[in-house]
């Protein structure tokens, strides 16, 4: 999966990926196009660069700000660069693209090779990062050059002139060509220099932290950051969440209505994504496990266009999931509220039906949120809810495990601390009284 | 030498002709042949391509400009590799257009260009930023037919406008379309306090909406449908629309005159700097008005100097 795959997720990674401060379009289309990682170690290396320049922002920020200038320059020429490979002779512009690439380079502290480079395409040492077939590739070239200068209107010296150039730009191209994988791969090395630049101001900007990996996934004081700038912009904090999960023990969360379970579901999707992508991640602390794939079930309002059903499109999500699982693998899956929109009666036997569908997979990971109340060996953890006198103002946010897997039933309570219409709620509560109890 | 003095007091001047063949690339030419490089860093560009193209479909010769030595040009890589005197690469841009990227260069000697620059005010803008660097002096833009964006003072400082036969073939007619763009481009500034009200070209104007506000903002174009509302709702009030500058009019000589007649006004928030009219007396059609008649009564109406460039050598 590329992370351009990932960026439009509903878990709200786009918010991030806005913040980043990339300098070059490369850099961009170089992240877009990056796989997600599945091995850790491979995730600590890339870790481990980004935190490099996490300490320079610290420690030397003018440093930051001058390579950030640099990396304004850089530009893809991988298309020059595989033609190059490939046996072209390359012209004036394409030259001039390799020279500007290794004296980037150079300057940036890429130094591999590149001073070979820059002399093939800088043969009066002038260091300066313009190019042109310089007169003193070759004395004949000079002699024609002058000579064309002189008589403008000689067809035959003209020909000979572009012919001697010709062989000046096959010349170069050839003494170029077996560095072309060495300048294709610094290339690369700058773009993810200006990325790994670019995360760690986020890191900065954001107080992002690095997780460990480990065999299992504990988050402390997590917090989703465009939830909370929103909250900031209306002078409220976000309240940090701590949560937990495992290989083979499915987890669900209830709790109250706005009690964020949501907001926390797309908290673990993103920094599940943020982590194998090489991010920092919002959180206090938190260890994590990689995934092969990574599934967030949540209803969007993207069905209507599609013509299904909320309830049909959220089933196929769910569908398509259970194949991926069933097909092996280290699979996370996090489902929001799963048949919400159908009857409390199938709703409920949906529910615990898929938790027992999915039961026993030791490669599963499966946080699912629901206001149903169904009972599986799993874990069950409850959002603390409403905190009781503040007339629905006040929610406490964090997430509690609890041995009760029994919905609380708190709606009429919020409803009464919203002031609701008083003889409407007490209607539903003898009502429920009544039927369900 | 007529005013290319002038030329050099500005940072960027663009050459905006009024229709295709009006004189425009002859003039450029002239500017360029008269400027002082000794002492002086001059980069020229133009903007679009699609006016240009039509070349061929007229017949007329392409336009080529002749760069001198120690000149930056900006053109399409496409056109950089057809055809240019020896020259020295400075930049690549990202910006892709329909003849490639724009590559900035240094002429190493004088020689013929075609010229294809950025394709849009916006990416012209940014093309003018990244020469930061290159200790320039001058930036000189050809504006392409029908592009007066690059006119506006938001792109470029100061103007010339080359117009002629091409443009209209009666000379009373051509004097009088010349003059209504110079009158525009000679808008007043707005000054006063800052307008309430703002209105688009798709906006509907009416006397209730007005009531109160003597200044009007126009955002963006101002069409013949927005100034006929504003013009049928003058009456006893006065009213004032400002825009942005004169390249926002877009509107009919006639509607503009009945406008101003009912007490109407016309400002603009920034202002061009005219500096000269250029006129070319030859339409592609063979059609040749009498260049003295011409530049005379052009200039008697706008009160500007008019120079046939083309016919009258002026000295180098």
């Amino acid at each position: 999966m590329k992370f351009r795959e990932i960026v439009e997720s509903p878990c709200g990674v786009r918010y991030l990926f806005d913040e980043l401060r990339l300098q070059s379009g490369f850099a961009r289309k170089v992240l877009l196009d990056r796989e997600m990682m599945t091995d850790p170690g491979q995730i600590d290396d890339v870790y481990a660069a980004v935190r490099e320049y996490v300490e320079m922002v610290h420690a030397d920020r003018r440093r930051v700000e001058d390579l950030r200038f640099r990396l304004q320059g850089l530009r893809d020429i991988s298309g020059t660069l595989a033609s190059l490979k490939a046996g072209a002779v390359l012209d004036e512009v394409e030259f001039f693209e390799i020279k500007h690439l290794a004296m980037l380079a150079e300057s940036l502290g890429q130094e591999r090779d590149m001073d070979r480079v820059i002399s093939i395409l800088d043969p009066d040492g002038l260091k300066i990062g313009t190019f042109y077939l310089y007169d003193s590739y070759s004395g004949e070239l000079r002699r024609l050059r002058d000579a064309v200068d002189r008589d403008p209107d000689d067809e035959q010296l003209r020909e000979q002139l572009l012919n001697e150039e010709d062989r000046i730009k096959k010349n170069l191209s050839d003494l170029l060509r077996p560095h072309a994988a060495i300048l294709q791969e610094t290339l690369m090395a700058l773009a993810g220099m200006d990325i790994s630049i670019a995360q760690a101001l986020l890191v900065k900007d954001f107080g992002l932290t690095f997780p460990v990996s480990g065999q299992r996934t504990e988050i402390h004081g997590m917090f989703h950051p465009e939830v909370r700038t929103v909250l900031r912009a209306k002078g409220l904090d976000f309240q940090r969440v701590d949560f937990s999960f495992d290989l083979g023990v499915p987890a669900t969360v209830i709790g109250a209505n706005m009690g964020g379970k949501t907001v926390a579901l797309k908290t673990l999707c993103m920094i599940q994504y943020l982590y194998q992508f090489g991010f920092a991640v919002p959180a206090e602390a938190a260890t994590l496990m990689p995934f092969d794939d990574i599934r967030f079930c949540i209803g969007d309002e993207q069905n209507e266009k599609t013509g299904l059903s909320s309830f049909a499109a959220e089933m196929q999500r769910i569908d398509r999931a259970i194949t991926s699982i069933e097909q092996g693998g280290r699979v996370l899956l996090l489902v929001d509220e799963p048949a919400r929109t159908t009857n409390p009666v199938e709703g409920t036997a949906l529910v615990a039906a898929l938790l027992q569908r999915l039961a026993g997979k030791r490669d599963l990971a499966l946080v699912l949120t629901t206001h149903y109340t169904v009972a599986h060996e799993g874990q069950c953890w409850r959002v603390q809810g409403l905190v009781p006198g503040t007339k629905g103002r006040t929610m406490d946010y964090r997430l509690v495990k609890t041995a009760s897997h029994e919905v609380p039933h708190e709606a009429l309570n919020i409803a009464r601390e919203l002031g609701i219409d008083a003889q409407w709620i007490d209607m539903a509560d003898i009502i429920m009284k009544r039927d369900y109890e | 030498m007529p005013f290319v003095g002038e030329i050099l007091k500005h940072r960027s001047v663009s050459i905006v002709g009024l229709a295709k063949n009006a004189g425009k690339t002859e003039c450029l030419n002239y500017i360029i042949k008269r400027l002082p490089l000794d002492y002086f860093n001059v980069a020229v560009t133009s903007i679009g391509i699609d006016g240009e193209t039509t070349d061929q479909v007229t017949g007329t010769a392409k336009p080529e400009i002749t760069v001198r030595e120690g000149m930056f040009f900006a053109t399409s890589e496409k056109h950089f590799r057809q055809k240019r005197p020896l020259s020295e690469l400075y930049e690549v841009s990202e910006e892709d257009t329909a003849l490639g990227r724009v590559v900035t260069a240094k002429a190493l000697q004088e020689g013929k260009v075609l010229l294809s620059g950025p394709s849009s005010a916006t990416a012209l803008k940014r093309w003018m930023q990244s020469l930061g660097g290159f200790g320039i002096d001058l930036i000189l833009i050809d504006g392409a037919l029908s592009r007066l964006s690059t006119a506006s003072p938001a792109v470029s400082e100061a103007m010339v406008l080359s117009t002629g036969a091409a443009f209209s073939a009666n000379v009373k007619d051509l004097v009088g379309k010349t003059a209504f763009v110079v009158e525009l481009i000679g808008l007043p500034l707005y000054v006063g306090p800052e307008p309430k009200l703002h209105v688009s070209s798709f906006s509907s104007l009416d006397a209730a909406m007005l009531k109160g506000h003597p200044v009007v903002e126009v955002d963006g174009a101002l069409t013949d449908r927005l100034l006929m509302a504003a013009k049928n709702v003058l009456g006893e009030d006065e009213l004032e629309l400002v825009v942005g500058d004169f390249t926002k009019v877009f509107c009919s000589q006639e509607l503009y005159r009945a406008f101003v007649r009912r007490g109407g006004r016309l400002s603009v928030r920034m202002k061009s700097t005219l500096l000269a009219v250029c006129v070319n007396p030859v339409a592609p059609n063979g059609i040749v008005l009498d260049s003295d008649i011409l530049c005379r009564e052009l200039s008697e109406k706008i009160g500007l100097p008019v120079y046939d460039i083309v016919k009258n050598e002026y000295e180098v």
